[in-house]
């Protein structure tokens, strides 16, 4: 859905008090001409100087794919200022079929000084009723989190990969997710990057004739980019859970062994390159070859399986892209439990 | 909606992905690999699925077919057919390997020395490939060549896979012409593939909308307390063309329009309409409840044909302000031709769960619209309180195509001091909430196909029944005495009067579409 009437701006500075009114009033005038969309809340919380209009343009985008009601919040804790602002847009797009513009609004809200802890209030105020509320949390957690808010929280995104301190985020998203009154979802977009890698190599093991490979898994290599070693133990986790391995010896110098459930040793290499986050995968298993690689293209991933006595059929499969819009629509895609990945998380924890 | 996968054959890596498990390796050998079919559809549908990631790469797809050409000029013809018609803009990188895939074996349908020199193709693309002796036919070609590529396919030992491996055969649409061909095809079939191994492609039942249906039903609670004949006044189902028979008629003036789209795709949709809620969702049980609602349609007597059944035919009119000719004087058709172009029926099902609740279908082509609807029409509230002033009962419409979506037209009142009452709409539309296209039905059923799950297609004993009903109007329509009437309609109208009068004898009416 190409936008039509993006403009990427904020939209209409508001007093907070009057928004549900003049979305009534924005909504009656476009009234025909425009039809308003929603499936989700989606909120997003940022810390981040200039974070406002970073979010929008992502909001403008993410909108062409998933219809929801935005709350764009950017927050200066440190301020000494006590001060809430607040704006309204709308983010129109043409449909597929080329004859509605769908349009999916967006509440921005600016809070500064000690009004940041009205974030729960802010947020709660302005849900579209009976959707659920999509959480993405784009800076570390604070220590003291209000609980209020998990208890309205159906799924939380977060980046693990921006963490410095791993294990204590973790424990913070843990706590949050016992605390809350429902079921959180956590959808962390470290692991969503993973998305296509995880399905290449899987996709070599559909077939029960590959199994036996395995309980012969001699090594994995697993290339990465700066920053991104914790994308690479994340998937090692991923194999680790799925297939019962547990860490033996730990990490030395990008190194470590694990074992699987007969006590076969399997040798893992963690090596930090060039190129995107996750680079060259290969898994060695009795004189068999899988190969997990991204294609020169970029967005594009070549995955192959060779051997001594087999012909290699290269294939080319779609890479997840980097781009945090692409991550999030991946992951707003998806819906349902991510139990897999607590299982990778707790898998490699202690490397992490 | 595979079978309860056995646990030991489950991959544990795909736990948690959003993806399917890809099928396994095999060869897809299509018959009629040069036609309309191969080109628009199954090329293109191949194509995204291997660009999505869905397929492995050890698929291969031989094109056999008369016609005198190399691998490298089908390679070409198909890569072309693909960039024309494609969902997904064809990428060379992808494209660079998929095309490798691609192969042509030319023959005659008749000759037999094409079908051994096929056998050992295969054989030569299994080891050099890794396809593993999985082989799936897709038969793109009329009814009539069937019997012969089956029986060389059969002598050449092709409807076989050796241990380990299988052999499936996919059949295009019309499945007969009538009971007794249906039958006879069936037994052509199965002397070289068994129930098992047959795939009989309905593409309506791949549309997501159509999947739907039974997501609507049994996944809601709201709605399945209300489906049944206590709530239900009536079903209307509704599929429109505006196009006239275009370069089909020596196919449509032999089938007309209940052959062609009552007996497959329409009474596909009132089995997901109608059917009982399956035990789960192995292909059989899904199966297995939609072939006892064909089981329940009433039979309707030769001599009740005529208040039950309208045929109608197009006569010279307009479509969108376009003067278009009438049927009788297409090209290719016999200017007294009495072929139907439209059909509207009205259909009983003899079961606790609808009885005396009518199903009226209509399809036509040169119609003012095109579409496909299902929609259920609720009894009116009791006549009590404001119902006295209102006549419009509650009606839950299903778009299956375009614009597919859902709505619900309920009562309410208008904003005023008084009680007026009007009907509103609440409207889903798959468009507008998911931002992600749908696959073609063509992927989705490919891809079925080659997974072995047959859910989605059509099994021998469902064709057989749907065509046991079709036969007696059928029948009626081309008795020498007391035929029911062919009626004539101006294109760009909703058929012909008597199609409302059907409706009107039962104080109804048509849903305006």
């Amino acid at each position: 859905m190409p936008a039509v009437t993006e403009t990427y701006s904020l939209g209409e500075s508001i007093e907070i008090g009057k928004i549900d009114k003049k979305l009534k009033k924005l909504w009656q005038e476009r009234e025909g001409v425009m039809t308003r969309a929603s499936l989700i809340n989606l909120a997003v919380y940022s810390e981040q100087p200039g974070s406002l209009e970073k979010n929008t343009q992502l909001i403008a985008r993410i909108t062409e794919n998933h219809a929801c009601r935005a709350l764009v919040i950017g927050a200066n804790r440190k301020s000494k200022e006590n001060r809430v602002e607040a704006w309204i847009n709308a983010h129109c797009h043409v449909t597929r079929a080329g004859n509605k513009q769908i349009c999916s609004e967006q509440l921005s809200f600016s809070l500064e000084g000690p009004c940041v802890k009205l974030l729960p209030s802010i947020v709660f105020s302005h849900l579209d009723s009976d959707l659920p509320l999509y959480l993405w949390w784009q800076d570390d957690f604070p220590d003291e989190m209000d609980p209020q808010l998990w208890a309205w929280v159906d799924r939380l995104i977060f980046d693990s990969q921006t963490w410095n301190n791993f294990g204590a985020q973790m424990r913070l998203v843990e706590t949050a997710q016992q605390e809350a009154k429902q079921r959180i979802v956590l959808c962390d977009l470290n692991w969503t990057r993973l998305d296509k890698v995880r399905h290449a190599m899987a996709q070599f093991f559909d077939h029960p004739a590959s199994h036996h490979h395995f309980s012969k898994i001699e090594n994995l290599k697993i290339d990465y980019a700066l920053g991104f070693k914790s994308t690479a133990l994340l998937f090692l986790g991923w194999l680790s859970a799925q297939l019962n391995w547990k860490l033996n010896e730990p990490a030395r110098n990008g190194s470590c062994r694990f074992v699987d459930a007969n006590n076969h040793k399997i040798d893992i290499e963690l090596h930090q390159r060039g190129g995107g986050p996750i680079g060259d995968v290969i898994l060695n298993s009795q004189g068999v070859k899988f190969r997990v690689a991204p294609a020169q293209c970029g967005d594009l991933l070549e995955i192959s399986r060779s051997s001594e006595n087999e012909t290699v059929l290269p294939q080319m499969m779609p890479a997840q892209s980097n781009n945090p819009v692409d991550l999030i629509t991946q992951e707003l895609l998806r819906g349902g439990p991510h139990r897999v990945y607590l299982h990778a998380v707790n898998c490699v924890r202690e490397l992490l | 909606m595979n079978r309860a996968a056995d646990q030991s054959q489950v991959n544990p890596l795909r736990e948690g992905l959003s993806t399917r498990a890809v099928p396994q390796p095999c060869s897809i050998v299509i018959f009629g690999a040069t036609g309309d079919l191969t080109h628009r559809k199954l090329l293109p549908a191949l194509y995204n699925l291997a660009a999505d990631g869905e397929l492995p790469p050890a698929v291969n797809v031989i094109g056999f077919a008369r016609r005198e050409k190399s691998d490298d000029d089908f390679r070409k013809e198909m890569e072309e057919a693909t960039r024309k018609f494609s969902r997904q803009t064809v990428r060379d990188e992808i494209w660079k390997t998929f095309g490798q895939s691609i192969f042509y074996q030319q023959s005659d349908f008749s000759d037999e020395a094409g079908f051994k020199s096929l056998a050992q193709r295969l054989d030569k693309i299994d080891k050099e490939r890794g396809t593993r002796g999985n082989r799936l036919f897709y038969f793109a070609v009329a009814p009539d060549q069937f019997e012969p590529i089956l029986k060389h396919l059969k002598a050449v030992g092709l409807n076989q896979a050796c241990e380990g491996s299988w052999a499936r055969v996919i059949i295009e649409k019309p499945f007969g012409s009538d009971l007794a061909s249906a039958r006879e095809l069936n037994r052509v079939v199965s002397n070289s593939f068994s129930e098992e191994q047959t795939y009989r492609i309905d593409h309506f039942l791949g549309k997501e909308t159509a999947q739907n249906i039974l997501v609507l039903r049994f996944a809601n609670a709201i709605f399945e307390p209300l489906w049944n004949t206590r709530y239900i006044d009536h079903v209307q189902i509704t599929a429109a063309e505006t196009l006239g028979v275009e370069g089909r008629a020596g196919y449509y003036e032999g089938a007309g329009a209940l052959r062609d789209m009552v007996q497959n795709h329409l009474l596909q949709l009132l089995c997901l309409v109608a059917m009982e809620a399956p035990s789960d969702l192995t292909a059989d049980s899904i199966r297995g409840e939609k072939v006892k609602v064909v089981r329940c349609l009433r039979r309707i007597a030769a001599d009740e044909v005529a208040s039950n059944v309208v045929r109608g035919q197009y006569a010279e009119g307009a479509i969108n302000g376009q003067s278009v000719p009438g049927y009788r004087s297409e090209k290719n058709v016999d200017p007294k031709s009495m072929t139907d172009t439209f059909v509207a029926l009205r259909l009983n099902l003899d079961n606790w769960r609808w009885w005396d609740v009518p199903i009226y279908m209509r399809v036509g082509k040169r119609l003012p619209k095109s579409g496909t609807e299902i929609s259920i029409h609720f009894k009116k509230a009791p006549f009590v309180l404001f119902n006295k002033e209102t006549n419009e009962s509650n009606v839950l419409v299903i778009r299956i195509q375009p614009d597919e979506g859902i709505s619900l037209r309920m009562q309410a009142k208008m904003p005023g001091t008084s009680f007026r009452i009007e009907p509103v709409k609440m409207d889903f539309h798959y468009g507008t909430s998911f931002g992600k296209a749908s696959p073609e039905a063509y992927e989705r059923l490919l891809l079925d196909a080659m997974s072995g799950d047959a859910t989605l297609f059509a099994r021998r004993d469902e064709v057989e029944e749907a065509w046991a009903f079709i036969d007696v109007i059928e029948n009626a329509w081309s008795a020498k005495k007391n035929a029911p009437d062919l009626f004539f309609y101006p294109a760009g109208s909703w058929g012909p009067e008597e199609a409302d009068e059907l409706l009107a004898r039962d104080g109804r009416a048509w849903r305006r579409f």
